[in-house]
């Protein structure tokens, strides 16, 4: 009677997980991608009868159909002329190398650009248009006229759906997990929730509305959370200090990115930050099962490629009037070439790999040829075959690809395990914590797959891999949007290693690739991995800019000019200081009140 | 920024080309997902499955905690091609064909269900073990049938290994099942499909007689006879086993109408025993002269038979015709029936194999059967020869059809008949709940 019992509560969550899984990824598809949001404007331009809307902080004024503002004139040419805002609400105009040049209120635009204000008369080879910043209360009215986010398909509900995916994961673990691990995977599962429903309270705080990237990113740790509760369930503190850490540095990252100065200017000291990290890993680190990606820090070892992912990503994206500049992408080519080679020199020809599909994404986006992008495949493959030709030992490593199952003792080792587990599992799995591969070396990271596979199921499996894709869709939808290249370019980015990651994983461990051992997104065990999802999650945030959307993206209030925000500084200012003043004086004459009552 | 947009989708593209992968994981999940689980879910599932000849005894398990066979070694290497094993290093084995079944494991829910299922085979291990004993290691098969109920009573190929051994010590072929996938030259047993050509194609053929001096030019070619064998008809000439005479036959038959029987008959095509494919067997189809007609219709030249044709062929003669195709599982179906031979000819065939053995072989040879056969000494071509015995027993309590080959064996007569005597005695036995 009693097993009875359990084997239909036991289906009976399985179907449940599995449609709690595609409702939450169905809604979030929806909310993503379905739904229509109307673009923001910020400035205009006036053309004659026309008044073209600047819908961008960075817009490509020209003749071409592709140009942002399109204004069809002969003497115009494809490209003419980038207006860019800054954070301030101050905008420039370059000149894009145009053959009649630009010249603002008759005076010519030199390669620094010019900056300009509302009214100003813009004279592209001839062409005049005049440019119409917007007023604050002109700027809030349309704004709040934009279609928001989270009517059609509330983020709570959603979310809600996601904490009882969280509750029927642990009710399967309570069936077989060890009964003196069961309160730590509760704490695992409980922490989880906390930390989702505190987010999502903060969003609601500040008045942030879209929520659908973190409940994704929650939805794909709830699942790495099961899988370690299957392979360490000793070990659950660690999980949950490194996704509490994982959502801070999100938090931190996407506040960090609402300034586009900010970022501008601290590319440099990334760059610089990340190679030195790979110098160290290259110079110091241990030989750890072929690949020297491994750092120990105080006890913690941890794997420098990963936190350089996100550093690369910051440095390769740029703001659109960068991207004319020929000489930032060769800059960008070298570092690229630079840590590409380091990863090869550790051994890690994985993350390597990613480094350089990111690489060639990014290049492509910057400077939109696609004979760079074939210029740079053809020199990595034949830079790849160079490597291989002089140490055949490279070569070995993949030999095994593709005939795993003729060497099951040895090269093919963990590939036929997670796929003998994976078959097993069929289309629902044995129920979390019910599987055998996490005894295998490696399961909980390089043979997630597997594990997901065995323990949950292909189709939560699938819907894994799905939610990846689902948010890779959003970068892409979002670069239309973007307020600047340089979000846009960053979330694509971002979401290339992600991509690129999930790939390697998921087609490495079942020997459609070669196994090249990397981690999936969020659900591979794996301190630096788990950190750097999240990170990456932040530059996705920071290019939603869906009208109160993304606490990483700024209201973005108008400024008519620099005097006025500096005159506001200044008021600021004056106000801090007399409050000190007050306080000030308030506690001397409490002093002095004291020392009368005590005399 | 509208640049950016369609640039973007580069980013698609890697997204498209994961879903591609997920699909094509899907096929291979789909194709192979079951012999993977095979392969170290299976210790780790619930779900039983076994193995037992027709009698109950156990030849293989797969249980929650351990593979595992029959007790004893010599059972477990006489029955080898029948069971296979558990890394499926032998393609015909019951393991490895009804692995699905055995395992409860379907696609959906994976190896996640709590079954026990049990696959009772017509097999008889103790008939097999003694088939085994009888080839005495040489390389060979033995394949017996019930021809009224289609029960494969006896299966055996030699040699074969211990299947809990990982890596025995292996001759070459050992896992070649060489009663099912192999296909040999069939000598003078292939004279009963000439036979069979002839008695539909060829009126005269009851009046024609044959002289045989040991050798006769036909066509420009040296056919030989390994006695004279004088004058005979075509009876004679059948029981005699005599290559002048056939070698005319067939050519009386003609290419045309040869090809049409052999092909009739099944040799040329790849047959299912419940679902095992067989090896097909080839013949010459084209017509290149008389002499390779002649060849041809005593089993020489280019003639290659799957063992288990022939004994479907025979097996269709003792039933007058209709094949009771043989099953190796007990699933409690009844067999497919179908017309293989013409029933009159099947009659005739009937008396013209049991006159070989009354005229030629002698019954004293089989003591206590009556057995209707036919031998063959296949020359190979580098002087050694195969040994081949087909036939069945005229015995209604006993309705065995039976096919003992020897490769490289030697002489039919004085190598296969005995083993085939060996096995259809202790099949008799087995038949009428004597002690064996």
């Amino acid at each position: 009677m009693q097993g009875d019992f359990y084997a239909y509560t036991l289906a009976a969550s399985k179907a449940i997980l599995i449609l709690l899984s595609f409702a939450i990824l169905l809604r979030c598809l929806r909310s993503m991608l379905r739904e229509e949001y109307d673009p923001e404007t910020w400035a205009y331009l006036r053309y004659g009868r026309d008044r073209l809307p600047v819908q961008h902080w960075e817009v490509i004024i020209g003749r071409s159909p592709d140009a942002d503002v399109y204004i069809p004139e002969r003497e115009i040419a494809r490209s003419h002329a980038i207006l860019r805002r800054n954070d301030l609400g101050q905008w420039r105009v370059y000149d894009v190398f145009s053959r009649g040049g630009v010249w603002v209120n008759n005076v010519f635009v030199d390669d620094d650009g010019t900056e300009i204000v509302s009214g100003d008369i813009l004279n592209l080879n001839g062409i005049c248009v005049r440019f119409e910043d917007l007023s604050m209360e002109k700027r809030e009215r349309l704004e709040s006229k934009r279609s928001g986010v989270g009517r059609r398909y509330s983020p709570s509900l959603t979310l809600l759906m996601l904490t009882a995916f969280q509750l029927f994961l642990l009710l399967q673990h309570s069936f077989y997990a060890e009964p003196e691990t069961l309160p730590d995977i509760a704490l695992g599962f409980g922490s989880l929730i906390v930390m989702e429903w505190s987010c999502f309270n903060a969003m609601r705080i500040i008045n942030r509305a879209g929520f659908e990237i973190e409940t994704l990113a929650f939805y794909l740790s709830s699942l790495g959370m099961s899988v370690a509760a299957s392979s360490t369930p000793e070990d659950m503190y660690k999980q949950i200090l490194l996704t509490l850490t994982g959502v801070v540095l999100f938090l931190l990252c996407g506040w960090w990115q609402r300034s586009l100065q900010r970022t501008a200017s601290t590319r440099v000291l990334v760059a610089a930050g990340a190679l030195l990290l790979l110098g160290i890993n290259v110079v110091a680190s241990d030989v750890v099962l072929g690949a020297r990606n491994w750092l120990e820090f105080w006890g913690f070892s941890f794997q420098p490629s990963e936190i350089v992912k996100v550093g690369y990503v910051y440095v390769g994206a740029a703001t659109l009037d960068r991207l004319f500049r020929r000489n930032n992408l060769y800059v960008f080519i070298g570092f690229s070439a630079i840590c590409v080679m380091a990863l090869a020199l550790i051994g890690d020809f994985g993350t390597a790999l990613v480094f350089f599909v990111c690489f060639l994404v990014i290049s492509f986006m910057r400077s939109g040829s696609i004979a760079t992008v074939m210029l740079a495949v053809t020199g990595a493959g034949l830079a790849g075959f160079l490597a291989v030709s002089a140490r055949p030992y490279i070569a070995q490593r993949f030999a095994s690809w593709g005939h795993v199952w003729e060497d099951i003792y040895d090269k093919g080792f963990q590939q036929t395990r997670a796929m003998s587990a994976a078959a097993a599992g069929g289309l629902f799995g044995k129920g979390a914590g019910n599987g055998w591969l996490h005894r295998i070396f490696a399961a909980n990271t390089d043979l997630v797959f597997g594990m997901v596979c065995e323990e949950l199921g292909l189709l939560i499996a699938c819907m894994m891999v799905l939610a990846v894709i689902l948010l890779a869709c959003f970068a892409i939808r979002s670069a239309r949007t973007g307020r600047s290249a340089y979000y846009s370019i960053a979330a694509c980015a971002a979401m290339t290693i992600l991509l690129t990651q999930l790939a390697l994983n998921v087609f490495g461990s079942m020997d459609i690739l070669p196994f090249t051992g990397v981690t999936f997104p969020f659900v591979s065990r794996g301190g630096s991995s788990m950190l750097s999802c999240w990170m990456m999650m932040a530059f996705l945030k920071s290019a939603d800019n869906r009208r109160e959307a993304s606490f990483a993206v700024r209201p973005g209030e108008t400024i008519r000019s620099a005097s006025d925000r500096e005159a506001i500084r200044e008021a600021r200012r004056e106000k801090r200081a007399e409050k000190k003043q007050a306080t000030k004086a308030g506690r001397a004459a409490k002093k002095q009140s004291r020392r009368g009552g005590a005399s | 920024m509208k640049k950016l947009n369609r640039r973007a989708l580069s980013v698609m593209m890697i997204a498209l080309f994961i879903i591609l992968g997920l699909f094509t994981y899907i096929e291979r999940f789909l194709r192979d997902g079951e012999s993977w689980a095979s392969y170290f879910s299976r210790l780790n599932s619930l779900s039983e499955g076994y193995v037992t000849d027709r009698n109950g005894v156990l030849l293989a398990a797969f249980t929650a905690n351990d593979n595992s066979y029959n007790e004893d070694r010599n059972t477990r290497i006489a029955n080898y091609h029948v069971t296979g094993d558990f890394w499926n290093r032998t393609g015909t084995g019951i393991l490895t064909n009804f692995a699905r079944q055995l395992h409860s494991y379907s696609p959906i829910t994976g190896m996640t269900q709590t079954k026990r299922i049990s696959l009772k085979l017509n097999v008889d291990s103790v008939l097999n073990n003694k088939a085994y004993a009888a080839l005495a290691g040489r390389k060979g098969a033995v394949g017996v049938v019930n021809y009224r109920t289609g029960e494969l009573i006896c299966m055996v190929s030699s040699p074969a290994v211990d299947p809990i051994e990982s890596d025995p010590v292996a001759p070459e072929g050992v896992y070649i099942n060489r009663l099912l996938s192999a296909t040999f030259t069939p000598g003078s047993i292939f004279k009963l499909v000439t036979a069979a050509a002839a008695i539909e194609c060829v009126p005269s053929i009851w009046q024609r007689s044959f002289f045989c001096l040991g050798e006769e030019e036909i066509s420009g070619v040296l056919f030989h006879c390994p006695f004279e064998h004088y004058t005979n008809d075509f009876r004679g000439a059948l029981a005699n086993s005599c290559n002048i005479a056939f070698a005319q036959i067939a050519i009386s038959v003609g290419q045309r109408e040869m090809v049409n029987h052999v092909r009739a008959y099944g040799f040329l095509d790849s047959h299912s025993l419940d679902g095992i494919p067989t090896a097909a067997g080839s013949y010459p189809l084209e017509f290149v002269g008389d002499p390779e007609t002649g060849w041809s219709g005593i089993g020489q030249s280019t003639d290659l038979i799957c063992p288990y044709s022939m004994l479907r062929f025979v097996a269709a003669i003792a039933n007058d015709g209709v094949l009771v195709e043989p099953k190796l599982i007990d699933d409690g179906k009844p067999a497919e029936q179908s017309l293989l031979v013409n029933p009159e000819t099947a009659r005739t065939m009937q008396d013209l194999m049991r006159n070989n053995v009354i005229q030629t072989y002698g019954d004293n040879r089989f003591p206590g059967l009556e057995v209707c056969g036919k031998t063959g000494t296949a020359e190979v071509g580098d002087g050694t020869d195969h040994a081949w015995f087909t036939g069945f027993l005229k015995d209604e309590e006993h309705p065995y059809a039976f096919i003992v080959f020897v490769e490289q064996g030697g002489g039919g007569l004085s190598v296969a008949t005995p083993i085939a005597n060996t096995v259809l005695q202790a099949a008799m036995r087995r038949g009428t709940d004597m002690e064996y």
